[in-house]
């Protein structure tokens, strides 16, 4: 009568021990702070769609979690949450590296747009000091204003590269390029007519 | 009896096998894979509406019960039921297929209503550039936007960009920003160039010229009108009108004159401090003006010390009307030009000490103040 007390004690203590399952806290956080990570690595900007698909993973297991936490004690079973968290940081993570791989491949583009947008206001810049006070000192005093103008506008994507909006930068330096490359044709268009003409130093 | 024992046996097989069987073909699937593609699909196209982006809440939702519910469309994978049996799975992905087709829907409508507002608003503003260009061109008066017109363009080339890969609401807010450069640019122009628009001043130069004609009528000698809105000189004799020749203003001569270099051609009465014939100049023959008089002076040291003229600016000289260099010269840096054999006609009939009046403009409707209303016209319009 003894034993078969104590051995019921023991089964009712298990089944109490093994019934109280606790939410995998580790893993919840490590999930939350891998979607944390994606997000301020640009995950939102470069990768948005699968960043939104991890948002939903994350939200997928706290309801698991939820659902879970108002069952009876010992009915909890968190063994889908603990796996939802596990795919929530694995995905996190996946999507953290494509965001970074996605910004840089930005990146570089920026700087090459960024590059070639400073060498064609240079070789604009360079037009301008060779052109004549010809024809239309108007124009040519306009086509001064819009060469510095543009150089003035390098500085802007300068800013954007340093605040790492890439898309912004690329999209700025490539529209910096094309007027840049009209400026010049403007100018090579007018030397081209009326080739050197005479410099004008008096006071006026 | 006990012979047909095995029969009976033989016939409840059969009739239980017959039931098996009948039970199996009645069951169905728990969820019929079109539906589960179906849905997928919708994902698809949420993701090529960058829903993620343009609707993120919506977007989270809708991944949030499609992951849940694959998850559990996989987990009952093998499952089988009766048809009659109640299916809370189907029921659920029903919904959900109905709601992302919602979303769909409203996002694909919303894209084109988005599409043809930056199409629309984008196409306005270049026009709007256009049109502003073409009244700053007819007044030469491009060089008082300084930067600005390129800042617009490269507004309007990254909102063209934008639009084009499918970024209207980025595209919106370039050619809005563009929108409100263009919005300075006319305000600026007005402020600049108000003064031809403004009777009070049209009033005050004719005045200015009737004077000058009156002093030519007087002392029954020549005198010179040179009008900046109309390009045109006149050349007065005992108060008569003798002659009057276009000219070319300096490369920023639609403005009042306020410093040295700055192109602009001066407003006020002056006179003729020199007559310089071949070989004097090397503008064919020029008439040098007795620029800056007491006034300019008096109005550069005032603009200086209101800090409106840098310190290191001086007040110029050297203002002329002259002929042509050569044919690579037609425009001057604050002077008055006309052609060499008009210059020459002109110079024989002054002498030293001739009054020259250089005013802004003689008409009330002239060639700036209509420019200046068409600029105000349009932005009433926009």
């Amino acid at each position: 009568m003894k034993i078969r007390y104590v051995l019921v004690s023991i089964l009712g203590m298990s089944l109490l021990m093994g019934g109280c399952a606790q939410p995998p806290a580790d893993q919840i956080n490590a999930a939350e702070q891998a979607v944390k990570d994606a997000q301020q690595n640009g995950a939102t900007t470069y990768a948005a769609n699968d960043y939104a698909k991890v948002e939903g993973l994350l939200a997928a297991m706290k309801t698991e979690v939820a659902e879970q936490d108002g069952k009876f004690a010992l009915f909890r079973d968190y063994g889908k949450a603990e796996q939802l968290a596990a795919t929530t940081k694995a995905e996190a993570e996946r999507v953290k590296a494509d965001a970074a791989k996605k910004m840089e491949e930005a990146k570089f583009a920026a700087a090459q747009a960024y590059q070639a947008a400073q060498a064609t206001v240079a070789s604009t810049l360079a037009l301008v000091a060779k052109a004549p006070a010809g024809k239309d000192r108007a124009a040519l005093e306009s086509i001064k204003t819009d060469a510095q103008a543009l150089k003035a506008s390098l500085n802007d994507v300068q800013v954007l590269l340093d605040r790492s909006e890439y898309l912004a930068a690329q999209t700025k330096a490539k529209a910096i390029q094309e007027k840049g490359e009209a400026v010049s044709h403007e100018i090579e268009t007018a030397l081209a007519k009326i080739g050197k003409g005479k410099t004008m130093a008096r006071k006026k | 009896m006990l012979q047909r024992i095995p029969y009976v046996a033989a016939s409840l097989w059969c009739a239980g096998a017959l039931t098996l069987s009948g039970s199996l073909a009645a069951c169905v699937e728990n969820v019929p894979p079109e539906m589960v593609e179906a849905i997928e699909s919708l994902d698809r196209d949420l993701l090529q509406l960058r829903a993620a982006e343009v609707a993120p809440g919506e977007y989270a939702v809708f991944v949030h019960q499609w992951l849940t519910l694959r998850n559990r469309v996989e987990a009952e994978e093998d499952t089988i039921r009766w048809p009659w049996e109640p299916n809370d799975l189907e029921q659920a992905l029903h919904h959900l297929q109905a709601e992302g087709a919602k979303t769909v829907a409203r996002l694909t409508a919303q894209q084109e209503i988005d599409r043809h507002a930056a199409a629309r608003q984008l196409a306005d503003v270049e026009e709007r550039s256009r049109a502003i260009a073409t009244q700053v061109s007819a007044i030469d008066s491009r060089l008082i936007l300084a930067e600005k017109p390129v800042e617009t363009d490269l507004l309007l080339k990254q909102a063209r960009a934008f639009y084009e890969q499918g970024r209207y609401e980025q595209s919106l807010q370039a050619s809005d920003r563009a929108s409100h450069h263009l919005t300075t640019q006319s305000a600026l122009l007005q402020r600049e160039l108000g003064r031809y628009a403004s009777p009070d001043r049209i009033a005050q130069w004719q005045r200015m010229a009737h004077e000058t004609i009156e002093w030519s009528k007087k002392h029954r000698t020549s005198a010179i009108i040179i009008s900046k809105a109309e390009r045109s000189l006149t050349l007065y004799r005992s108060g008569q009108k003798l002659l009057s020749y276009p000219v070319r203003l300096g490369f920023n001569g639609i403005r009042e004159k306020r410093y040295q270099g700055d192109g602009a051609t001066p407003e006020g009465r002056y006179r003729i401090a020199s007559k310089r014939g071949r070989g004097q100049t090397q503008f064919y023959r020029a008439l040098l003006l007795d620029y800056p008089n007491q006034e300019d002076r008096r109005r550069f040291l005032n603009d200086r010390k209101k800090g409106k003229i840098p310190a290191f600016r001086d007040i110029g000289g050297q203002i002329e009307i002259h002929g042509v260099d050569n044919e690579l010269m037609a425009q001057t840096l604050g002077c008055v030009m006309l052609e060499n054999p008009q210059m020459a006609a002109l110079f024989e009939r002054v002498d030293n000490g001739t009054p020259v009046t250089i005013v802004g403009a003689l008409l009330e409707h002239n060639s700036v103040e209509r420019a200046l209303v068409n600029l105000s016209t349009r932005r009433n319009e926009v």
